[in-house]
């Protein structure tokens, strides 16, 4: 699994606003990272990434949901629980159909052709699961979410991701 | 899933340690909220929300770790280790129904290609009958028939019953030796928090 980002100049003592801001806006960066590998569909390790790059973010987001306003907060945490879920379902696909793969060779001749239906059903559905995310993201670029997600977040804790600049933990000489 | 509970009294101008602490007392709380209801292999539900209940603590120990003395790595990995059996538990759970639901999907296109085979124009009335129409037909219902693909799907859900049982033999292990060695109360002492399991 990808290690989490580092979250820089987050302290014992920093402010919960502050802290908030820096881990959201970090979790934020990390996950997005992910996306041009998760729509080039060339490793399905890099769909895996922005997966749970996507449930820390959640995490964050149930963590400091006191530090914002709930009208804006839901709507938000709703969006991130879109990208989660749509992620998922791709996800849950790539994992039976490389679990079916390993067992089918060590099964018995006569199970084989089962498990090989069993796979091409599972790659068909994973093809629609393709178009779902090219979608979703499509549709958020057309929203401008991600301007509009950290300035809002901005906005609440006064912290800027310009400035907060996250960055892959192996490039990160702060902590 | 069981939503997150409501955590009361977070000050978002305090710092961040004593409000980590008011959530993960919540959090854990949560967690142990389960025992007792787990000790039946059949709350499919309870286990899931029992898995999020985990995944939700174990991040949230990740994103505060920062704000606290004590080492919290060796919690961290407890909890993970319980949240991953889970997770296989309710990977199993999730599995079987979808195989069965395969089985219903194998004979409804079964049955959708046999009565296109049946309904093509050689076996309308009136059309002449001949030994190779006779064996064309036959191959043709040969091949929309799939019991060939059904032993494959039978052992699967076999083998994931088998492994579900594992696994929650592990879980009830994994989970005792938790209570045994006191987790609550020192991962709560190490968080600074007053223990309900003191």
């Amino acid at each position: 699994m990808a290690r989490a980002w580092n979250v820089r100049g987050l302290k014992d003592d920093s402010r919960f606003t502050d802290a908030a801001g820096r881990v959201i806006l970090t979790r934020w960066r990390e996950m997005m990272s992910y996306r041009e590998g998760t729509l080039a569909g060339d490793d399905i390790e890099d769909l895996h990434a922005m997966r749970v790059s996507s449930r820390r973010l959640r995490a964050a987001m149930d963590a400091f949901a006191g530090a914002f306003p709930a009208k804006g907060f839901r709507r938000y945490l709703r969006e991130v629980k879109t990208v989660t879920d749509t992620l998922g379902e791709a996800r849950d696909l790539d994992v039976a159909i490389e679990g079916l793969e390993a067992l089918r060779d060590e099964m018995e001749p006569v199970a084989q052709a089962g498990v090989t239906g069993l796979i091409d059903r599972y790659r068909q559905e994973r093809t629609v699961e393709g178009v779902n995310i090219a979608d979703l993201f499509a549709r958020l670029e057309r929203e401008r979410f991600a301007r509009g997600f950290e300035r809002w977040v901005h906005t609440h804790t006064g912290v800027d991701v310009a400035r907060l600049a996250p960055r892959p933990p192996v490039a990160d000489p702060e902590r | 899933m069981a939503k997150p509970r409501p955590v009361a009294g977070i000050r978002p101008k305090s710092r961040l340690r004593p409000n980590a602490r008011r959530i993960l007392g919540v959090r854990i709380e949560e967690v142990f909220a389960y025992d007792g209801i787990i000790a039946d292999p059949a709350r499919v539900t309870e286990l899931h929300d029992m898995r999020i209940a985990c995944k939700r603590l174990r991040y949230l120990l990740e994103i505060f770790e920062v704000a606290f003395s004590s080492d919290l790595d060796p919690f961290l990995e407890q909890v993970k280790r319980l949240q991953d059996i889970l997770g296989d538990i309710h990977d199993c759970d999730v599995q079987v129904p979808m195989l069965v639901e395969h089985l219903g999907w194998l004979e409804a296109r079964e049955t959708e290609a046999i009565r296109i085979a049946v309904a093509a124009p050689a076996r309308r009335p009136g059309a002449r009958a001949s030994e190779a129409a006779f064996e064309r037909f036959q191959s043709e219902i040969e091949a929309a028939r799939r019991v060939d693909e059904r032993p494959g799907i039978h052992a699967l859900i076999a083998m994931r019953r088998a492994r579900r049982d594992d696994l929650y033999t592990a879980f009830l292990d994994e989970w005792r030796a938790m209570k045994r060695q006191r987790f609550r109360a020192q991962l709560e002492s190490a968080l600074g928090i007053a223990s309900a399991d003191a």
